[in-house]
């Protein structure tokens, strides 16, 4: 049975949620969405497909923040989930202040959710006329943008060009991966939004090809993208020792990491992906015409390229 | 067992309740119409559904409050909508005075004229589930992140509170109000005794916990996770703590819902596959019956002076069971 696609909303107080989350459901998509709204989202959305729900974070394991899991989430989901009549695709918008690591979490932690539910992507809204007063004043700006799978630079009829520019240079120093979409109004097709296939590593490639090749750039912040990229068959037990060791020391700084591995004596690909401590490894498939390489990114807080890369290469075989 | 009516409701059955005295039962399925049904299934009233899915409904006052995702209360011509927040569940006190509901940070605490000055709002944390005391009116217990929270209406601060830093699902209270339990996110059970302020911790089960009761009597607690549903006794001094609790196999899928007779004690645990045990205890051994239904178990309901059980499925029907 195919799992159901989740989209999570993330974006700064007035980056134009609601706006995008009004043209979800008035547009002719053909697509049955249930929305689940923060209950003190900016202004309330009245609509039969909107579920408003205040947000419950809760620590799964004593005093691990990276453990951080949205209750409400589980108890909606798994109510919608009973019901006869099934859903297309599920939408959750978090609040403008909200930390999207939880809501990502509560996906890799619950088992029935797991088995049902797919996060099909991160989106992020950024006012382009605000966004770098809103990451010079607060962390969570950044943490957004640092999660996302899809960026929308919204309002773009408020700034220039060059400032345009200058904002997507910035944000690609702290999420190189992230397809960027310059939109005015939200006014996007829905399918580059709702069908955009998890956090997509062939994508970031097309995206940003050079991300892998690191440098010495001056970076404005402490958040970062890191790319590893390389031929040869890993160790599977190294590899998972590594990986394990890495997210239990540096967990709280990794928000999201996914790879792609050619793992010895493995047919089909293998990939991890995580959020913070949480990794989860599944087959990926048969390699087909792609290459049998390793492909790793870390998107996180005070990453270390040299590191990563020295700790991924003792895992070669 | 012999079958004494069914029905189909729109979905998957949430929630089954008999009126006080066992003559009308509620059927809540996760969405479409609340039906009242009589002893024989007979369809006496329809009540509308609330929008994107169903709370769970309570006999208030001789009617049905029903809620849901609407943020609604309906309960005889009367509407409340206190917040835009989900409702996941109305609860009636044990005296019939008050009807309690959980609505994000907020528990709302209604009579029969509305919203009542017992109400809490901006609580520190989402009300997940909550418990009247059945032996103090006055008294409720609320779960979410953090544990669970004890309050008496009228006071603005909690009496009691174990916070064990996790998060709460579900919470019962048993009649005799020594025991209150709480299943959790995690594979685990938290027990506490109000007797001796003693917080126990029961882990060791292979899923979460997803059904869970007290039985009349106080005796027995009874919890449901994988496909095994294990009984507490929750009788001397120490209760389920160095116990040996009763193991009941015999389903084949998760075990999703638990009852006890509070006429006959009898015991009935259902599971994902449809798989339904009754158990009776008799002195020294145990005694049980199994039937296999055609969709998952999802609630029960025992009528409060027979030995009748209101058997939901995920497929929305209904069985009325005599085990008479």
């Amino acid at each position: 049975m195919s799992r159901i696609p989740v989209t999570i909303l993330t974006g700064f107080l007035g980056a134009g949620k609601t706006t995008l989350l009004n043209r979800i459901l008035t547009e002719q998509h053909g697509l049955k969405i249930a929305v689940i709204e923060n209950e003190f989202g900016e202004i309330g959305i009245d609509h039969e497909l909107v579920i408003n729900a205040d947000e419950e974070l809760f620590e799964m394991n004593n005093g691990c923040i990276c453990c951080t899991v949205r209750g409400d989430l589980i108890r909606i989901l798994g109510n919608l989930l009973k019901r006869k009549d099934k859903f297309d695709h599920i939408l959750i918008e978090t609040t403008g202040l909200a930390d999207p690591g939880p809501v990502v979490q509560t996906f890799f932690v619950d088992e029935q959710l797991k088995e049902k539910l797919a996060v099909n992507g991160v989106v992020t809204l950024v006012d382009a006329k605000h966004i770098l007063q809103h990451i010079d004043e607060n962390g969570e700006a950044e943490e957004q943008i640092a999660f996302a799978d899809v960026i929308l630079l919204n309002k773009c009829d408020l700034a220039t060009a060059e400032e345009l520019d200058g904002l997507e240079k910035r944000i690609r120093e702290v999420n190189a991966l992230a397809t960027i979409y310059r939109t005015t109004r939200a006014e996007i097709a829905i399918d580059k939004v709702m069908d955009v296939g998890g956090f997509n590593l062939d994508r970031a490639m097309e995206v940003n090809p050079h991300f892998l090749e690191g440098g010495h750039h001056h970076h404005h912040s402490h958040i970062s993208s890191v790319g590893i990229e390389s031929e040869g068959d890993c160790d599977g037990k190294k590899l998972n020792d590594w990986l394990s060791k890495l997210v239990q020391e540096k967990g709280a700084d990794i928000f999201r990491m996914k790879g792609v591995f050619a793992v010895k004596n493995q047919p089909e690909r293998v990939i991890f992906q995580g959020v913070h401590m949480l990794i989860d490894a599944a087959s990926g498939g048969p390699w087909g015409n792609r290459p049998r390489k390793n492909s790793l990114v870390f998107i996180g807080r005070h990453l270390d390229r040299e590191e990563l890369n020295k700790g991924f290469r003792s895992c070669l075989a | 067992m012999k079958n004494l009516g069914t029905l189909r409701a729109d979905d998957h059955i949430l929630h089954l309740a008999w009126d006080a005295d066992g003559k009308r039962l509620a059927v809540t399925p996760s969405t479409g119409e609340i039906l009242v049904v009589d002893t024989s299934a007979k369809v006496l009233q329809r009540l509308p559904g609330h929008g994107m899915g169903n709370g769970l409904s309570s006999w208030f006052h001789d009617e049905l409050a029903t809620c849901g995702f609407d943020g609604k209360i309906r309960w005889s011509t009367q509407e409340w909508k206190p917040g835009r927040g989900i409702i996941e569940g109305v609860k009636a006190s044990p005296d019939g005075v008050h009807l309690a509901a959980g609505q994000g940070k907020a528990l709302h605490i209604f009579d029969q004229s509305g919203p009542t000055a017992f109400s809490l709002t901006a609580l520190p944390d989402v009300v997940g589930d909550l418990a009247w005391n059945p032996a103090n009116p006055n008294e409720i217990a609320t779960v979410g992140a953090g544990g669970a929270r004890m309050w008496r209406l009228g006071e603005k601060e909690p009496y009691a509170r174990f916070d064990w830093g996790g998060a709460s699902l579900q919470v019962v209270w048993c009649n005799s109000g020594r025991w209150l339990a709480t299943t959790d996110q995690t594979a685990s059970v938290h027990v506490y005794d109000f007797t001796r302020d003693y917080p126990l911790h029961i882990q060791g089960f292979e899923t979460k916990v997803q059904a869970m009761a007290f039985s009349a009597d106080s005796k027995r607690l009874v919890t449901g996770g994988s496909a095994v549903a294990t009984i507490w006794p929750c009788t001397g001094a120490n209760g389920p703590e160095g116990a040996h609790p009763l193991q009941i196999e015999g389903h084949d899928l998760d075990v999703v819902a638990a009852a006890f007779s509070p006429v006959t004690g009898q015991l009935a645990t259902g599971d994902e596959s449809g798989t339904l045990l009754v158990i009776t205890f008799e002195t020294g051994q145990m005694r049980r019956k199994r039937a296999r239904l055609e969709a998952g178990i999802s609630a029960f309901a025992w009528h409060p002076e027979r030995a009748i059980l209101a058997v939901g499925q995920s497929n929305g029907d209904v069985l009325l069971l005599s085990l008479e």
